[in-house]
């Protein structure tokens, strides 16, 4: 059993708006990203884990129990970062983490000194003077403080300046090895890089895919435009099995596109040509997924196409 | 069932007015109870206005504030996000509700009975005329009742409030509809008190109006009419709660 289970979710809020036969999974221990689009459907699929919606069909379940009947229950052991960060009205810093803390009533280890002084928060002034990105740390700092096992971050860093979201990011990985079950929602793929074990793409409230990151990152192929100083050479080099994706002998010139498994095969054709010029242009998970983004009806597995 | 963090937070964000409007409130009872220009007014004016004018500014502000105004503005998921029931987060804006009316209501008759045991009016002067043959001065026990009415009356307008702000996700609809409620029950009521002073026809606004209920006069009287109003009031309040309750129990939130 899953400890976040996700199964043929569907709530439409009408204009092709909403989410749609989602099914997934988390496995205790196991960082999933969500990835998509604006207005992909991430945050409703949150909303419905979290109770706030409840299902037209299919089910949100986190430790096998219904979001939405026992979110009360559920919610003891999870930690929630909200996609906005609204505080209530006319509190500090301070009374707002002391009102969370009343309310979660926590037996476990309270964290929120260790959490101020790593985020550098100063917790002491009102909640309204505060920047977007200071209420976004002291959230941070409310959903981490009583420890739970179970994280919904919803576009955790956004708001951050670069040098806390490096910090949001180690603090991440410190708190999957202490085994946490994350689900984090994002558009951001440095995040989701550095951080997933999978990955879920979901798109108009679809799921398309949920793939290892480990396969997305061995699948990407790296790309290079080789320039030739003889036709000769040029000739070698096609002969040698590997599959230039252009090629024009009279320029002496072809572009290729190099899986990881073929590094040493494409050296080894390389070593007996003489070269003028090579260039090489490697896809990042970025290019990867914007051409997801753009094209999803291409789209495979393990593996990029050029339109 | 019932959060005292939440409730503390209310009491925080809902502080401010409610001192401004208890204040404004005990100081128009001290002023119409202690100059003897106004004392023949404080039925009319104070007792029959403003004890439910300043009461419904209170709970239409506030109302809004502790349900919808934070469903629409998104605070509403960190509280949400607690393993907290929805039924406990109504229960307990409900109780905020109540006990600051009461606690409202009972600060200011506190301050009218320690200026009426200082500065004693008659009875006849209360009700409007110094030479009117009736007997007697104004007692304790009628301010009391005449408190006890009017809270009861306030109480309905606020549950009636509070069941638009769970019932709504947006501030503007909550304000909204609980604006044109509170403003057609008070309004209602200085017109249909307009009717009863002389002006013809327009007493026929006093079915328009939940304040209808809270009957002064009768207090003044002697007769048991006002707590057998009482009743209704107290019937709308329980229903308007539990529809709060209920509505904000089953539906989708935007957050």
């Amino acid at each position: 059993m899953s400890t976040i289970n996700v199964e043929k979710l569907t709530k439409d809020y009408g204009h092709g708006r909403g989410v749609f036969y989602v099914s997934f999974g988390v496995e205790k221990g196991e960082t999933l990203g969500f990835l998509g689009p604006n207005g992909a459907g991430k945050s409703t699929t949150m909303r419905h884990l979290m109770g706030f919606s409840s299902p037209q069909s299919g089910k949100a379940e986190i430790n096998g129990l219904d979001s939405t009947a026992k979110h009360h229950e559920i919610l003891k052991s999870v930690g929630y970062l909200p996609g906005e960060v609204a505080l209530p009205d006319g509190l500090t810093g301070r009374q707002f983490i002391k009102m969370m803390r009343d309310m979660r009533r926590s037996e476990k280890n309270d964290r929120t000194d260790e959490l101020l002084e790593r985020f550098r928060l100063d917790p002491d002034c009102g909640v309204k003077r505060m920047s977007i990105g200071e209420k976004r740390k002291l959230a941070v700092v409310t959903a981490f403080m009583s420890d739970p096992d179970i994280l919904l971050l919803d576009e955790p860093t956004s708001g951050l300046d670069p040098v806390m979201q490096e910090e949001f990011i180690s603090f991440i990985r410190e708190e999957k090895q202490r085994g946490k079950t994350i689900l984090l929602s994002s558009h951001i793929f440095s995040e989701v890089e550095a951080l997933c074990d999978r990955i879920a793409i979901i798109k108009e409230g679809r799921l398309i895919s949920t793939v290892a990151a480990a396969d997305v990152k061995h699948g990407l192929k790296n790309r290079f435009t080789i320039e030739f100083e003889t036709q000769s050479d040029y000739e070698r080099f096609i002969g040698s099995g590997l599959c230039p994706e252009q090629g024009d002998k009279s320029v002496k010139k072809c572009i290729i596109s190099v899986p990881d498994k073929d590094t040493n095969r494409f050296l080894a054709a390389l070593s007996v040509c003489r070269l003028k010029s090579l260039t090489e242009h490697s896809v990042t998970l970025e290019e990867y997924f914007m051409h997801f983004y753009r094209n999803e009806k291409r789209f495979k597995v393990g593996g990029v196409q050029y339109a | 069932m019932f959060s005292l963090p939440l409730f503390k937070q209310s009491v925080r964000s809902n502080a401010v007015i409610w001192g401004s409007i208890t204040g404004v409130m005990s100081l128009l009872c001290v002023q119409f109870a202690a100059l003897e220009m106004t004392q023949s007014l404080l039925f009319v004016i104070f007792y029959g206005m403003m004890t439910t004018i300043l009461p419904a500014i209170y709970v239409l502000v506030t109302a809004n504030k502790l349900i919808a105004g934070q469903v629409d503005r998104g605070s509403m998921a960190y509280v949400l996000s607690t393993p907290i029931k929805r039924s406990a987060v109504t229960f307990t804006q409900i109780v905020f509700m109540t006990l600051s009316l009461i606690l409202m209501f009972a600060v200011q008759t506190l301050m009218h009975l320690a200026v009426n045991a200082a500065k004693p009016i008659t009875l006849a002067t209360a009700m409007g005329d110094p030479k009117l043959p009736v007997q007697g001065d104004l007692t304790a026990e009628m301010i009391l009742k005449v408190n006890l009415s009017a809270l009861l009356v306030c109480i309905a307008l606020g549950a009636v409030c509070l069941m638009f702000s769970g019932i709504f996700n947006s501030s503007k609809y909550s304000i909204g509809m609980s604006g044109v409620f509170t403003g057609v029950s008070v309004l209602s009521n200085m017109l249909a008190m307009f009717g009863r002073l002389g002006v013809s026809g327009l007493d026929k606004f006093k079915y328009l109006t939940i304040c209808t209920f809270y009957d002064h006069q009768s207090v003044l009287s002697g007769n048991n009419d006002w707590a057998v109003k009482m009743i209704f009031p107290a019937l709308i309040a329980v229903a308007a709660y539990m529809i709060c309750g209920i509505v904000f129990k089953k539906k989708d939130l935007p957050l």
